[in-house]
């Protein structure tokens, strides 16, 4: 197979969903490299930081799908990662979402989730959706469960990592 | 940008696609791996390959999938890469041990290498393990010398670690 993608931009009324470029390295890093990440693999320093955000955007190549750079829609200002995210010891592929401190307390997680979720289940046509959140990190079950997914069986990777599964709701026809 | 499909006599160098990923990470889990930071778990694996993919669009260069052009047989891995903790851009090569001895390491390397001119880069850096010797004697026949003055990998150890320099002709 020799096709290639190109990374859709998605706006929303306060965002927009972009491809990670290298001018988001030092906002990125600076969040990889804080205690915020500590449900998910971090912190991190800035050379795995910098491969991390070199998989935002190979995942898109290697998958046909990905996550997305959550920009200010008015500054383009980095707020966090999110979109659709399968790597490869993952039990199925999810909706994730991360927010940088500066942007916390505005909503961006559940307005990037939510424009993530419309395009899994309406452009790509998935029949299913799952976020996997660590256990402990209070405020993404919050955000898991407010999007109305369930929480199911619990899933550990083969490198031994506990995830919690919660499963999305497939939003009916035409909704 | 994603990797230009490079052709040689025998081989295709060509973007990666996730039937990459097993091959490669059943390479990459075992002790073949030992010169190259391994053994990986499935993780590390995947952060490897997807930011070497993403590497294309963040930095102009990255890795490439080999393929038989017989066949269509994976046969290892071909990439020029900048990590953030090297120096300089490196060009890389790994093959699969049941592709070994036929010199598909040499003629992808030359047709990276001959991209990497067109594209003005004047210098890569090959960083190997002294004790790989097969790596060390692939890198002396595509001409590289060995550059003792050469900044190493942040974290390496110049008593294990040997950089040669390949160079584009004048």
């Amino acid at each position: 197979m020799t096709t290639s993608i190109t990374i859709p931009t998605i706006e929303t009324e306060n965002l927009r969903l972009r491809c990670a470029r290298l001018s988001d390295f030092d906002a990125y890093a600076e969040f990889r490299g804080s205690d915020r990440t500590a449900y998910v693999g971090g912190p991190s320093t800035r050379t795995q930081s910098f491969d991390k955000l070199g998989e935002i955007v190979g995942h898109w190549h290697l998958r046909g799908y990905g996550r997305w750079m959550i920009a200010d829609k008015v500054t383009d200002e980095p707020l966090g990662v999110g979109g659709l995210f399968y790597p490869a010891d993952w039990p199925e592929p999810e909706i994730a979402w991360s927010v940088f401190a500066a942007a916390e307390g505005r909503g961006v997680a559940y307005e990037a989730a939510r424009a993530s979720l419309d395009y899994a289940f309406n452009t790509l046509n998935w029949t299913t959706a799952i976020s996997c959140v660590t256990p402990g990190n209070a405020r993404s079950i919050a955000l898991a469960k407010r999007l109305g997914a369930v929480q199911e069986a619990d899933f550990t990777t083969v490198d031994g990592m506990l995830l919690h599964v919660f499963r999305h709701p497939k939003p009916e026809a035409g909704a | 940008m994603i990797a230009p499909r490079l052709e040689t006599d025998r081989l295709v160098l060509r973007h990666h696609v996730m039937a990459d990923f097993e091959p490669l990470y059943a390479l990459f889990a075992s002790q073949r791996a030992r010169f190259m930071d391994g053994p990986f778990s499935a993780k590390q694996m995947w952060y490897w390959i997807a930011s070497e993919v993403g590497s294309w669009s963040l930095m102009g260069f990255g890795s490439w999938g080999i393929e038989r052009r017989v066949d269509g047989a994976f046969v290892g891995q071909m990439g020029i890469n900048k990590p953030h903790h090297f120096p300089e851009a490196e060009i890389g090569w790994v093959v699969l041990e049941q592709h070994e001895g036929h010199g598909f390491a040499s003629e992808a390397a030359h047709a990276a290498l001959n991209w990497a001119w067109s594209k003005d880069h004047d210098t890569l850096v090959s960083y190997i393990d002294r004790d790989n010797a097969r790596s060390i004697a692939l890198a002396k026949r595509l001409g590289a010398v060995e550059d003792p003055d050469a900044p190493l990998p942040e974290g390496d150890d110049p008593s294990a670690t040997v950089v040669y320099r390949h160079r584009r002709a004048a």
